[in-house]
């Protein structure tokens, strides 16, 4: 009797949200499997990466989790910049909360997981609601510069020596120890790297999901033309603070993992360098594409890595170098330059078919 | 004080640091009329304009709407109350599709703004409304073009249709043919007239062609220099001497 009964409300949905998802299924799949790859590849057995085994797959999982945070942080920045049209120069103390706020609370408090979790979310909307004070004051380069200021205090704050005993001041915090066994990176990779993968993943359709909404829809409207979206009757100051707000937790949350990932907290991580980080990120993966964000994020990384790994010392101007040539030749990065141009390749593809008698 | 005043203002007045934009302007529109504000250039008509929608506050004078003070309402109240504006430049989401501009517009009349983590396609409900106000101007067969792809005209018409989508009941229309090839204007006036008996609605009109002011208005005011020179039916405005004198006599003389 049962199966005769056409599918459900819920089940056409979630099949619907599954095609919808296809592609980024299959890259959770592959991202799953890459370690055991790897591993394979390196004759260790698949084996080796359940059981924590020092070589190439355990090292490359490291550089991944570092990408899928940067990631998380760069999305984080594409929502409010590259979706909402809010310039903020003040995103790297977004990220830098959540990284000193577990580091400290770890270290100095002694709190588990659970707590520490709770309040990085909690600080998270607490500094948005901060953002959202001069929001309806000062717009554009205005309000990065006012941004630009919240975050040099804070820095100055992490960086002063009377708050050396928790943040480390200059030298920043050092020795944090992850109170769970369960999540540590040394021991725990390979469920680290999952935790952190399907993390992103959830990021990134939550935000697939915010954008195609109406919520989202006004968002997008804001950034188009500001003044026209308040004259068809939105108070456009909620809709640029609830993309705010989402952000701002998105990127503690980026902050929470990279402490948990590597017990160190740089202070760079609150200076203004970091906020260029995300903008270069974006850049080159595609402002207001969401998935560029990701792109943008494995680029940004596996340049710096790979490029100081070969070059040393001539790694900057390298990277540099890649950064003016892919602002030259892929102007609106790499993801958007291939929606504006999907069509000419297809074309292009076709006629080089064609010309080497493979199509008709 | 009858009731079917749909808007008045009371002595409204707005400088620019020494310049006075908008001079001491008591005008009362009656509702279900359709009123024309004519001018010369630098008359103070779109000022008088942005007074009126919100977008720049008065130095002195009030504003009423349906009798209610509307002087100092935040911009984005105004649509609610049922007050649509277009503008002289054209105004618009440049990179969104037609549909999307019209949709956002009727979604901001519905309770959905916040629903943060569903498909706007769930809402059908606006794109229909959508829908039905792209046939009204006359837009349905470019729905999913971007509003910057369109000619010219059909911005205009688009426009039209952003501010119908709330279903106003004062449509503040700030030449809405500027920049239109001349055999366009009949054919979007024919709409903007159909609108207003149809739909009983009140119409305020800034415009340059008088040939179109002229047929179409009920009431004309003319301002000159930031202030009221003369305010009747089109027949005694085109009687009025002074008038002649200061705005018509200057352009065809």
């Amino acid at each position: 009797m049962q199966s005769t009964i056409p599918p459900t409300e819920t089940g056409r949905e979630a099949l619907r949200l599954f095609k919808e998802n296809r592609g980024p299924l299959a890259m959770l799949l592959a991202l799953i499997l890459f370690p055991f790859f790897v591993a394979l590849l390196d004759g260790q057995g698949p084996t080796a990466v359940l059981n924590n085994e020092i070589g190439n797959a355990r090292f490359l999982q490291g550089l991944l989790i570092e990408i899928f945070i940067l990631a998380i942080y760069a999305l984080s920045y594409d929502l409010i910049l590259g979706i909402t049209g809010l310039l903020s120069f003040g995103h790297a103390m977004f990220f830098a909360v959540g990284a000193y706020l577990t580091g400290i609370a770890f270290k100095s408090f002694g709190w588990g997981v659970g707590p520490t979790l709770a309040a990085v979310i909690v600080a998270g909307i607490v500094q948005a609601l901060l953002f959202g004070l001069v929001l309806p004051r000062v717009k554009g380069i205005t309000f990065a510069l006012v941004t630009l200021g919240f975050a040099s205090v804070f820095e100055i704050i992490v960086k002063s020596n009377e708050m050396v005993a928790y943040t480390g001041a200059d030298v920043g915090l050092q020795g944090v120890v992850v109170p769970a066994a369960w999540l540590n990176t040394s021991n725990e990779r390979f469920r680290l790297y999952l935790i952190v993968l399907f993390f992103t993943f959830f990021v990134y359709l939550v935000y697939r999901r915010f954008v195609d909404s109406p919520t989202g829809r006004v968002c997008i409207a804001t950034r188009e033309n500001e003044g026209r979206a308040q004259m068809l009757g939105y108070n456009t100051f909620y809709f640029k603070l609830t993309a705010l707000i989402l952000s701002s937790i998105t990127a503690a949350m980026a902050g929470f993992f990279h402490t948990v990932h590597q017990p160190i907290v740089s202070p760079a991580v609150a200076g203004l360098g970091w906020t260029v980080a995300a903008l270069l990120m974006i850049l080159m993966g595609g402002i207001g594409t969401l998935s560029g964000a990701l792109v943008g994020a494995a680029i940004f990384r596996l340049l710096q890595f790979y490029l100081e790994r070969w070059f040393g010392g001539n790694a900057t101007f390298l990277i540099g170098l890649v950064y003016v040539l892919l602002v030259m030749f892929v102007p609106y990065g790499v993801v958007g330059t291939w929606q504006a141009r999907r069509l000419d390749i297809q074309r292009g593809r076709e006629r080089l078919l064609r010309l080497l008698h493979l199509r008709p | 004080m009858a009731d079917d005043i749909i808007l008045e203002t009371r002595n409204l007045r707005r400088e620019f640091g020494a310049l006075v934009a908008v001079n001491n302007v008591s005008v009362r529109v009656k509702a279900g009329s359709f009123h024309s504000i004519i001018g010369p250039n630098g008359a103070g008509k779109t000022t008088f304009f942005n007074l009126l929608s919100g977008t720049l506050k008065p130095t002195a004078g009030q504003v009423f709407f349906k009798g209610k003070e509307i002087t100092h309402l935040p911009v984005h109240r105004a649509v609610h109350l049922g007050i649509g504006r277009s503008f002289q430049i054209t105004n618009l989401f440049p990179n969104l599709t037609v549909m999307e501009n019209i949709r956002l517009a009727c979604q901001a009349m519905g309770r959905d703004n916040f629903r943060l983590f569903r498909s706007h396609r769930a809402f059908r409900q606006y794109e229909e409304r959508a829908w039905e106000i792209m046939g009204k101007v006359g837009l349905q067969d470019k729905a999913l073009m971007l509003a910057r792809a369109l000619p010219h005209g059909d911005q205009r018409k688009l426009e039209l249709g952003m501010i119908l989508a709330p279903d106003p009941q004062l449509l503040l229309l700030d030449e809405p043919t500027a920049g239109m090839a001349s055999e366009q204007v009949p054919e979007l006036i024919a709409l903007i007239r159909e609108i207003q008996t149809s739909g009983k609605k009140t119409i305020i009109l800034v415009e340059h062609n008088m040939n179109v002011v002229m047929r179409v208005s009920d009431t004309i005011t003319v301002m000159h220099y930031g202030e009221v020179l003369a305010e009747g039916t089109p027949a005694e405005i085109s009687a009025n001497e002074t008038v002649q004198k200061a705005y018509l006599g200057a352009l065809y003389e």
